[in-house]
């Protein structure tokens, strides 16, 4: 899982909204660094990282929710939930899949046929995950989620200017 | 789980603090689980600690520089809280969707089995190869078994990690660090009531 970046310049005395302009772009810069190569179910690490991303995105966005415009905060706030909501639809039985093959490893014959028989269902899950992500992706594009969310990180500078 | 809102956030008030009074909110949230997460059978709340301790994770990341040392090592000890709770979950999640196929493929292999012994007055073993996923269920029930022996472990990690976090003061350390500010000097900070950090029976 890769490591959260640290947040430049952020400092104790910086207003409240400054780090969140600040926090909002890491983060953002985060999520989409770790967008490419999400759809590919042979490196399932890609989902996680990508999905790890969205989290600390959305928290950010809740921690720092009064430095924001209160629609706009909720419509990216949307977006984003929509996004970690595919992320998981497709993490879930990569985690599953991956758990069934470590068990299966040292497993008795005459136990593998009931466990492919899961297996086989996650696998499907896993197609619908994929599907369900690859909807949510090109939702995020349409939507433009990246320009909203540098949108927000100005508007609580602005905020931060006029307080 | 909805997070508890954190009023009277200003734009313009200092950061260190406000993130101090956010950070104080999420780990009562975490702690507040506790008796309860105890009982093996509370699912939802065990979740919902889980969920807790995510928020909690995410925020200090953020902010972990600008708080005292204790900081950084609660994002490590909210990580293993997180973790086991996560793993917990999946146990959780993957046994009545094993449970739920295994009770699938009984009923369809009885469905089989009654075609195949057709209008017959009684049914004879003979017409059990027609069971089409005969060879599955040993595999479920053994499935089964060990995801709910694994539950079993896990739990007991949990209670022995909480037992660990409370033993070194988790709370207190936490609640300390995130009133201090490294940047000040030492006699600011005891201006400032900072006093000394509490002690690991805190």
């Amino acid at each position: 899982m890769a490591k959260a970046r640290a947040i430049e310049s952020l400092h104790e005395e910086l207003p409240f909204a400054t780090g969140a302009a600040l926090t909002v772009r890491t983060r953002t810069d985060e999520l989409f660094a770790h967008a490419a190569g999400v759809l590919d179910t042979d490196d399932i690490e890609r989902v996680h990282d990508m999905r790890v991303a969205t989290r600390r995105l959305r928290a950010v966005l809740e921690v720092y929710a009064d430095c924001f415009p209160k629609d706009e905060h909720k419509a990216v706030l949307k977006t984003v939930k929509t996004l970690a909501d595919a992320l998981g639809a497709r993490r879930d039985p990569d985690v599953q899949l991956e758990d069934l093959q470590a068990f299966a490893k040292d497993l008795d014959d005459a136990d593998r046929a009931g466990v492919e028989l899961f297996a086989a269902r996650v696998r499907a899950e896993q197609r619908e995950g994929n599907a369900i992500l690859a909807e949510a992706l090109e939702a995020v594009e349409r939507a433009d989620l990246r320009g909203h969310l540098d949108a927000l990180a100005d508007a609580a500078e602005a905020a931060e200017a006029a307080a | 789980m909805k997070a508890a809102a954190v009023k009277g956030l200003k734009p313009g008030d200092p950061l260190a603090d406000s993130l101090q009074r956010i950070v104080a909110v999420r780990l009562d949230e975490v702690c507040a689980f506790m008796p309860t997460a105890q009982d093996p059978g509370r699912v939802t709340e065990l979740h919902d600690m889980r969920i807790a301790a995510k928020r909690l994770r995410y925020v200090l990341e953020i902010c972990v520089d600008l708080f005292g040392p204790y900081a950084r090592e609660a994002v490590t000890r909210t990580k293993a809280l997180q973790d086991v709770l996560g793993e917990i979950h999946d146990c959780d999640v993957t046994l009545p969707q094993v449970a739920a196929l295994a009770a699938e493929a009984r009923a369809q292999d009885v469905e089989a089995v009654l075609e195949a012994a057709g209008g017959a007055d009684d049914l004879a073993p003979e017409v059990l190869p027609a069971a089409p996923h005969a060879p599955a269920h040993r595999g479920l029930a053994t499935m089964a078994v060990y995801l709910q022996a694994r539950r079993e472990l896990l739990f007991a990690r949990f209670q022995a990690l909480w037992l660990d976090l409370e033993r070194e003061g988790f709370r207190a350390r936490l609640q300390f660090a995130i009133g201090e500010r490294p940047s000040r000097s030492h006699d600011d900070d005891m201006d400032a009531g900072a006093g000394v950090e509490p002690s690991a029976d805190a």
